[in-house]
């Protein structure tokens, strides 16, 4: 990148500010999803809103890609660099602004942490609903930018029902809040177009977020199983009850193997083929009731062993296992690829079933853990990134998942968005129609593409983008990506 | 057929989602799409309607599956309908707009209508995928037909509450919920509206979980419904903050709120929506002095009934103000949502992006368009 511009970075956000040499840079060339790499040219830590706007017009000028970063937890690629350029990097803007304990809402800065954000307001009896499994680490920013999901979203929503107003930075550099405290959109829900958006309509630098009163009482369940099919089942029935749970997840044997032998180790039966660890939450009264019902669930589709935590330690201990669970894996697994792909609920048996057949097919072990409640799968495909016929075959593999899921009537992503991990999939979901309204509403923020660019679309749909490739094979892509990383910058 | 006062010049009932798309794509006409036709006082003055587009045809659910908890339904499904069907197998969509249940689920998304279930959401929050046809005769669709998914910009954020000025609305994919196995509903009325503002405020502050909590008037009076397991709901009506409480349940519950339904029809000539947040409910009604009024206590979202252009001007100096209802003669010179500024051309860029030549509704959604 031309000195120039990093000299002008550095006189808007200070010189410690902007780091551009190699190996400073080497730790921003991917986020969470390793298999794409790219060494942006440069990363700035900005302030505030202003100096975020001052580097994207600095940006504009001299017609340089740039994309926002909060922690990089993404697994999607989402804050992947693809064509190298600025990476607005927006740990710096990490403060809780103020907390409304009446009104329950906070106004946060988007580097924060999402757990960080519970943890500021708990004194209140107040806490931030989303909750994805990274949210020790990932930031808010983030979670905005893919509409991230989490254990909870089963009875609580997504992060969009839960942003009431959004400051932003256009793509030209233009500062605009956007929405009101009361979440109520006036006018078109520009708000709720822009969440999700996977950082490619605007850069979001203040959020103004809903607060939920602690529930009265929560009750944690785990139930094991023998079999995968009777673990659905329970599923199913409870559903069919017509009790909402506040989450209920799905583990398998895989991943309790893997959590047991780790730091993560919750006491999870080892020899269960699969368990669900259920929660509810609400009122106190008529709790036991729910419970009690919820365990004559499980004991019906024979589960083997049904334990209720009784304290809040037990509580924390069982989540420790779910969120634990993909950190676990390094136990088992020298690296991991995380899929993440949704289903009608009903179709789960047969999907898993597929799934195994897969894993012994390419001779790749599989772990499921995953939000059973709403179909939300997270297939953990192990292997060995040092043996290149292992990375070739988890390309295809995970495509072939995705294939089976979309088979199923179902969607590509949950909740990890589609970065440049899926967009060559795009075209299995989406008409060419479909993709050219949503490419027009990109261009209404995005209109020269400069914003976080190469994500979600088909490659071959834009000529900016590497390779024009006509191929939904990952592998292929990753080829192309892969050598585009020797390429020279457009900068 | 008269829409927002302009006869339209003809009137289509497409039967099917393809009638409607040839429909569209040989035409070059203003197109206006109409549901039941219960909230056409809502919106900017409507400027043409060559062609009234009357969705009632489309009225089937193609697809209900309770095991996953989805639904999938045309746009002229009537509400009312919709929930009957759910409530057949144990679940609900807790929605219950003013307009009631002869409303359709294609005109409630295009307003994003609601009512006292605001407390726990609007239907924006039930949407999962659209189906839709663009003004040039294209059918594309968003989102999904499951629960939970991020594939693709959510552009059902924009349609809902477009007034059909983007895209016309065909088919709605909705998440639904297990029908609460049991309602109760207490009506409390009052002298002084602080009375009834510190009731809302002892409800927020305990552990109080409504479904709705309503503050109207004049006279004061404060509405709370619960809704859950028997116990809960039982337990909460019985620990309510000390007052006059009218209880109803079952048979009697409906009832109760076709009352304040009665109400909100009522009010006029003008009903702004005055957004802000549960602790300026005082001040929002102190400083408008409505005739009568609704307000979503849970959410700071207050229905005032005021009577001329300048009371709404004056309320938008303090907080944003939707017009939910007036006569055509006082939209003229009121826009609807009062947007401004970058956010109003945000909003104009995405209605040329959609309908580049003005085709729907022309007139009707974007301030000043």
């Amino acid at each position: 990148m031309r000195s120039e511009i990093i000299d002008a970075l550095r006189r808007v956000v200070g010189p410690e500010a902007v780091a551009a040499d190699a190996s400073a840079l080497l730790v921003y060339e991917c986020d969470a999803l390793p298999l794409f790499k790219r060494r942006p040219d440069a990363v700035v830590f900005p302030a505030n809103a202003a100096q975020v706007s001052e580097v994207v017009k600095i940006a504009n000028r001299y017609n340089v890609p740039f994309l926002p970063r909060g922690a990089g937890t993404g697994l999607s690629g989402g804050a992947l660099a693809v064509e190298g350029g600025i990476i607005i990097e927006m740990q710096r803007m990490n403060r809780v602004l103020s907390v409304d304990t009446v009104n329950r809402f906070a106004v946060v800065q988007p580097g924060i942490a999402n757990l960080a954000v519970s943890q500021a307001v708990a004194k209140y009896g107040l806490y931030y609903a989303p909750d994805p499994s990274s949210q020790m680490a990932c930031s808010i920013g983030g979670n905005v930018a893919e509409n991230s999901g989490g254990p909870h979203c089963l009875k609580y929503g997504m992060t969009t029902n839960h942003i009431l107003a959004i400051e932003v930075v256009l793509s030209d550099g233009e500062i605009v809040r956007l929405g009101n405290t009361a979440g109520e959109p006036v006018g078109l829900d520009v708000v709720g177009a822009i969440v999700g958006s996977e950082g490619t309509f605007a850069i979001v630098t203040e959020i103004t977020l809903r607060l939920l009163p602690k529930p009265q009482a929560v009750k944690t369940l785990l139930a094991a199983y023998h079999s995968v099919e009777s673990c659905s089942q329970t599923v199913s029935d409870i559903i069919a009850a017509g009790i909402v749970p506040a989450a209920l997840e799905f583990v398998d044997n895989q991943t309790i193997q893997a959590v047991e032998a780790s730091v993560y180790r919750a006491g999870y039966p080892q020899d269960a083929r699969a368990a669900l660890l259920i929660e509810i939450d609400g009122l106190r009264e008529g709790m036991e009731e729910s419970v009690a019902r919820i365990v004559d669930i499980c004991n019906r589709n024979q589960a083997y062993e049904v334990r209720v935590a009784g304290s809040d330690a037990e509580r924390a201990r069982l989540w420790l296992g779910r969120k634990g669970a993909f950190g676990a894996m390094g136990r088992i697994s020298p690296d991991m690829i995380t899929m993440d792909t949704v289903i009608p609920r009903t179709r789960l048996p047969e999907v898993l079933t597929a799934i195994d057949r897969l894993s012994q097919e390419y001779g790749l072990a599989v772990a499921n853990v995953f939000h059973a409640g709403d179909g939300n799968l997270h297939p953990i495909i192990l292997f060995d990134s040092r043996r290149p016929d292992e990375v070739e075959k988890i390309h295809k593999m995970g495509e072939a998942i995705v294939k089976i899921s979309v088979d199923a009537g179902g969607a590509l992503s949950g909740e990890h968005g589609i970065g440049v991990e899926k967009k060559e999939f795009m075209d299995l979901i989406f008409s060419e129609d479909d993709l050219e309204i949503m490419g027009r509403v990109k261009s209404v923020f995005n209109p020269d593409g400069r914003l976080n660019p190469a994500k979600i679309f088909p490659t071959r749909r834009s000529c900016t983008e590497i390779g024009r490739a006509t191929t939904t094979d990952t592998a292929e892509i990753g080829r192309r990506v892969a050598s585009a990383l020797g390429g020279e910058t457009n900068a | 057929m008269i829409i927002d006062g302009i006869a339209a010049g003809r009137v289509l009932r497409p039967q099917s989602v393809e009638e409607l798309a040839d429909l569209t794509r040989s035409g070059s006409d203003s197109l206006v799409p109409v549901g039941a036709g219960t909230n056409l006082e809502f919106g900017n003055p409507l400027q043409s309607a060559d062609c009234a587009v009357d969705l009632g045809g489309l009225d089937r659910i193609t697809a209900y599956n309770p095991a996953d908890l989805t639904v999938h339904v045309e746009a002229g499904v009537k509400l009312g309908h919709l929930l009957k069907e759910l409530e057949a197998r144990n679940q609900t969509l807790p929605l219950d707009p003013w307009s009631g249940p002869d409303a359709t689920i294609g005109g409630l998304a295009a307003t994003n209508a609601q009512g006292p279930f605001r407390a726990v959401g609007t239907l924006r929050d039930w949407i999962i995928g659209m189906r839709v046809v663009h003004a040039d005769g294209r059918i594309s669709k968003t989102g999904g037909r499951v629960v939970k998914n991020v594939t693709g910009y959510d552009l059902a954020k924009l349609y809902t509450g477009s007034l059909g000025s983007l895209a016309i609305v065909v088919e709605v994919s909705l998440k639904v919920r297990a029908r609460y196995q049991k309602t109760a509903t207490a009506v409390a009325r009052f002298d002084r509206l602080d009375d009834a503002l510190a009731i809302v405020n002892a409800l927020r502050q305990g552990a109080f979980e409504p479904v709705a909590c309503e503050v109207t008037g004049a006279p004061p009076a404060v509405w709370v419904r619960f809704g859950d397991d028997a116990q809960a709901v039982d337990w909460q009506i019985r620990n309510l903050p000390p007052a006059e409480w009218r209880v109803s349940e079952g048979d009697s519950e409906p009832a109760v709120w076709e009352q304040l339904r009665s109400h909100y029809h009522g009010m006029g000539p003008i009903v702004a929506r005055v957004v802000a947040a549960p602790s300026a409910i005082g001040e929002i009604l102190d400083f408008a002095a409505p005739a009568a009024w609704i307000v979503h206590a849970a959410n700071g979202i207050a229905l005032v009934a005021v009577s001329s252009p300048e009371d709404v001007r004056r309320l938008r100096g303090k907080f944003p103000v939707i017009v939910e209802k007036a006569p055509r003669e006082m939209r003229r010179e009121l826009p609807a949502f009062g947007v401004a500024g970058v956010e109003l051309r945000i909003m104009k860029d995405l209605k040329r992006a959609f309908d580049p030549a003005g085709r729907l509704n022309r007139g009707r959604h974007i301030d000043g368009e």
